[in-house]
């Protein structure tokens, strides 16, 4: 999952976000979070 | 080996002129941040009466949503919030999952509180500041080549606020923990990674450009769907809805508070932006001392309490202040500033996102051929919509007897609305709030 790489061919918006650690990263913390909520619901 | 000044070019000594001005900008806005977030809670302690702590969470964050739309058309117009999504649309998907991060975190310190008592959950979902400060310089460059002094005044700036902010928990808390402490502690410590986390988004948006007036707008739809889905899934709609009847005397006062936090939020958000959020969340993170403040001078609750417990008081606030001045005089220098350039090249390569927006944005400008933000009707239309759904719910308001003392109210309301109009200013005087 590369992070910066500007000299990458143009790619579709969609792929361009689902290889973006930025991305993964908040989304795995929320998907974590809502776990833990239900855990001690 | 920092630039030397002296032998500069013009343009060379105008841009650490701009950088050094930012930078100040930044500062004032976190500190400003901090003063409103904390006032958003004098609102929220008229509510006293058993309702559940989500449904609270609910009700304040139907106040945000209303200033989150209607603020920034106020200030700006949404002819600017359409322009900057035209921009960098990518940038929705991010506001809506640090909306949805903010909503859930949210949630959990409710749980926190109820199960380990304030004192010790507040430490806990403070940590979120590390938390940030680590983001913030392994994905967008903050603090590289910072030099020891900035990493020491930052780091432990950071690590001071937090020990300051325990001792004010300590001597705030009034809850006993109950028998559900170990989840208490991971739902703090949870609310604290969601919290440091939510500032990735926020610091890729600024990066890129866009301006927090507008990530704000797309933030509060992710933050309003995500508590919506957590009090119906909680509660469930038949029975929130007959609580939200019952208590209909007191929305007005949650749905108030929610409207200040955003004032507050704004003023954080340029922080990010104009600090980074090594530094910006510490800054608003002093939102627990005027929250303080506003609890012991207007609503007395220290009364009757010991000596001790002030002192605890006074210590920690003490303690704060100092980390505070710590990060204040930690700004980034020359080479960490083009550090941050990179990164924001970087996002303006990756999602092809104009390059000479993204640095004009980054000086805290308009780009050149770039519209003026204007206002329309519909701009008006959503300030009076929001301000009559406030009147609405004022108008069934109804005042609970509680201790209120007026003179130190004025005083604390009265240095709000100066740090509202001295940073308004400078940030439209430095930015035109771009």
């Amino acid at each position: 999952m590369d992070q910066t790489n500007p000299s990458n061919p143009p790619r579709s918006r969609a792929a361009t976000i689902l290889t973006d650690i930025h991305f993964w990263v908040p989304a795995a913390v929320l998907l974590a979070g809502l776990l833990l909520l239900k855990f001690i619901h | 080996m920092p630039p030397d000044s002296s032998s500069s070019s013009p343009t060379q000594i105008q841009d650490q002129s701009r950088h050094r001005s930012l930078q100040l900008l930044g500062i004032l806005c976190g500190f400003t941040a901090g003063a409103w977030l904390g006032a958003a809670e004098a609102p929220t302690k008229l509510v006293s009466i058993g309702v559940s702590p989500i449904v609270i969470s609910l009700v304040m964050v139907v106040g945000v949503f209303l200033a989150r739309w209607s603020l920034p058309a106020l200030v700006l117009g949404t002819s600017s919030v359409r322009a900057d999504i035209r921009r960098a649309p990518h940038l929705i998907l991010w506001a809506l999952l640090a909306g949805c991060l903010w909503a859930v975190a949210n949630t959990l310190t409710i749980f926190a509180i109820r199960d380990i008592g304030l004192s010790i959950a507040f430490p806990l979902w403070n940590s979120n500041s590390l938390l940030g400060i680590f983001w913030g310089f392994l994905f967008f460059n903050e603090l590289r080549q910072a030099g020891w002094r900035r990493w020491a005044g930052v780091l432990g700036g950071a690590a001071i606020m937090c020990a300051g902010a325990t001792v004010l928990a300590i001597a705030s808390a009034s809850q006993s923990p109950s028998a559900h402490s170990l989840n208490g502690v991971w739902a703090a410590l949870g609310a604290g990674v969601l919290w440091g986390t939510m500032y990735i988004p926020y610091r890729k948006a600024y990066l890129t450009g866009m301006n927090p007036l507008s990530f704000v707008t797309f933030f509060t739809f992710g933050e309003l769907g995500m508590m919506s889905a957590l009090a119906f899934g909680y509660i469930g709609i038949s029975p929130l809805w007959h609580v939200l009847v019952q208590a209909r005397g007191i929305l007005f006062w949650l749905m108030l508070g929610g409207f200040i936090w955003v004032i507050g939020d704004l003023f954080q958000q340029y922080a990010a932006k104009y600090v980074g959020i090594s530094r910006g969340i510490p800054l608003s993170n002093t939102n627990q001392l005027w929250g303080l403040l506003w609890g012991i001078l207007v609503f007395g609750e220290l009364h009757g309490k010991s000596h001790t417990t002030y002192l605890e008081v006074i210590g920690g606030s003490l303690l704060m202040m100092l980390g505070v001045g710590a990060i204040a005089l930690s700004s980034a220098t020359g080479k960490e500033q083009q550090h941050w350039k990179e990164a924001s090249q970087r996002e303006s390569e990756r999602y092809g996102v104009s390059a000479d927006y993204v640095a004009a944005r980054f000086e805290g400008r308009q780009a050149a051929g770039e519209a003026l933000p204007r206002r329309s009707a519909i701009d008006w239309l959503l300030v009076a919509a929001a301000s009559a759904v406030l009147l609405v719910f004022a108008a069934m308001a109804r005042v609970p007897q509680f201790s209120f003392h007026w003179a130190p109210a004025l005083v604390l309301t009265a240095t709000l609305l100066l740090l509202l109009f001295l940073c308004g200013r400078k940030l439209w005087r430095t930015t035109r709030f771009h």
